[in-house]
């Protein structure tokens, strides 16, 4: 078994199925995730910022750190692996866009990346079967391939399937 | 035990943890006054031969990616600049805080140091943003020293984290400040005030620790700087760079709307800065202990 760490603006897909994806702590960070039933394959990439119009130079560099960009870079990771070019059949899942204790909106990085995140997605006519997301906690995420199931976790809570 | 004495039992490790090195409270004395110059903090260095080597090699290391090497300890610091010097020296000395583990919080070892280090960051990125004037470097300094009030109540706090979220989910305690009051008397900001006065810090610095969460309540000529620190804590919290169960689980105050001019893209563009300038100073300064 190998766990590939995604770290923050970071993607990664697998086969492997022995392997763990995971990523740490996301706070306002979204992790949009992308299991593949027919492959056996997962993706996940960590998203910090909703557009990467802020930083195109960074995008470059670091496409995962946008939703704009990173969405469509983990779908190129995707059909490495061999999934369908036009992304069916992928079964697409979100975690994370916390939020700080603050009555206006102005501080709340995490919902513009779950909406940047959703609007990406629909370019490609994907949306979540499921998703964790808000609230005032950050949250870590392990996707294992051999069973496809994906784990949240958060201090002080017990774990939690998605 | 009782949470009274909790809480003196807290107040007492504070008035006797060791003291910071000399070098270390002679940076922190030149750089709180509002004059200083640069060649005063390369004298201190200078005297002591362990800081001269870990400044030396941090500069040197691949992080900062130098063409060539720099090998004059005058070049380095004003290289570096007077916020990493300081931080190089507290990170030595006061090792047994900021790596403590965080038990009370259920926190993985080493994620105090890194939320301080981001939190300093960041208040520095918000300082530089101010309407009014606040020294950025100094605001850096209160960044990476406005949590270590956790280390001395974390383990007081065992196996408290899941009781205590639940009570701030049901509106039983405003937040997790509240909560470590009502647990053990007495809070991680005013732990880390007695800790701060032991160490005879500056009164700024002091107000930043005894204040981050509550800004507002700083005194006026300390204000902008504290509300620096409350942002930049929170803008660590929010980049997943937390200390575990308690990570934002306490309000931002609106109040600093009096010195900043934030808004969603100022703050986007100040996240991701942060990052940066975060992961070069984490990766030069692991590179450089484990030689």
């Amino acid at each position: 078994m190998s766990n590939i760490i995604i770290g923050i603006g970071d993607l990664g897909a697998s086969k492997g199925q022995d392997d763990i994806l995971k990523t740490f702590a996301l706070g306002s960070c979204v992790a949009v995730i992308l299991l593949d039933p027919k492959q056996r394959a997962a993706g996940m990439v960590h998203i910090a910022l909703p557009e990467a119009k802020i930083n195109p130079a960074k995008a470059q560099e670091r496409p995962g750190y946008f939703a704009d960009t990173g969405i469509p870079a983990l779908l190129r990771e995707m059909k490495k692996l061999g999934c369908q070019p036009n992304a069916r059949g992928l079964m697409v899942k979100l975690a994370g866009g916390a939020k700080v204790m603050d009555p206006n909106d102005t501080f709340n990085i995490g919902k513009r990346n779950i909406l940047a995140a959703k609007k990406a997605l629909w370019a490609f006519g994907l949306g979540p079967v499921a998703e964790d997301v808000g609230g005032n906690f950050s949250r870590t995420v392990a996707i294992s391939l051999a069973t496809g199931d994906v784990i949240l976790s958060s201090p002080g809570r017990p774990n939690w399937k998605l | 035990m009782a949470t009274q004495d909790k809480r003196e039992d807290i107040l007492r490790a504070a008035e006797k943890a060791p003291l910071l090195s000399p070098s270390a409270q002679r940076l922190l004395q030149i750089t709180s006054a509002r004059e200083h110059e640069l060649m005063e903090i390369v004298a201190v260095v200078k005297c002591d031969a362990h800081l001269t080597v870990r400044v030396l090699k941090i500069v040197n290391s691949a992080a900062f990616g130098l063409l060539y090497p720099i090998s004059s300890i005058d070049r380095a610091v004003s290289y570096l600049g007077e916020r990493m010097v300081v931080g190089i020296a507290l990170n030595d000395c006061a090792a047994h805080l900021f790596d403590k583990q965080l038990d009370g919080y259920e926190s993985e070892r080493g994620s105090l140091w890194r939320h301080d280090l981001q939190a300093a960051i960041a208040s520095r990125e918000v300082a530089q943003r101010a309407r009014v004037e606040i020294n950025p470097d100094l605001a850096f300094t209160a960044g990476l020293l406005h949590d270590l009030g956790k280390a001395l109540i974390s383990d007081y706090l065992r196996g408290t984290c899941a009781g205590l979220l639940a009570e701030i989910e049901q509106n039983q305690v405003a937040d997790y400040l509240e909560g470590e009051r009502h647990l053990i008397g007495i809070d991680h900001t005013e732990a880390g005030s007695a800790l701060a006065r032991n160490w005879k810090l500056a009164e700024v610095l002091q107000m930043a620790i005894a204040h981050h969460h509550n800004p507002g309540a700083a005194p006026p000529e300390h204000r902008p700087l504290v509300y620096a620190v409350h942002l930049g804590d929170i803008i660590a919290m929010m980049g997943g760079c937390g200390t575990g169960a308690d990570t934002l689980r306490y309000p931002l105050d609106q109040g600093y709307g009096a010195f900043f001019d934030l808004g969603g893209e100022d703050l986007a563009a100040i996240m991701l800065d942060v990052q940066e300038e975060f992961a070069k100073i984490d990766t030069s300064l692991a590179e450089t202990k484990e030689n």
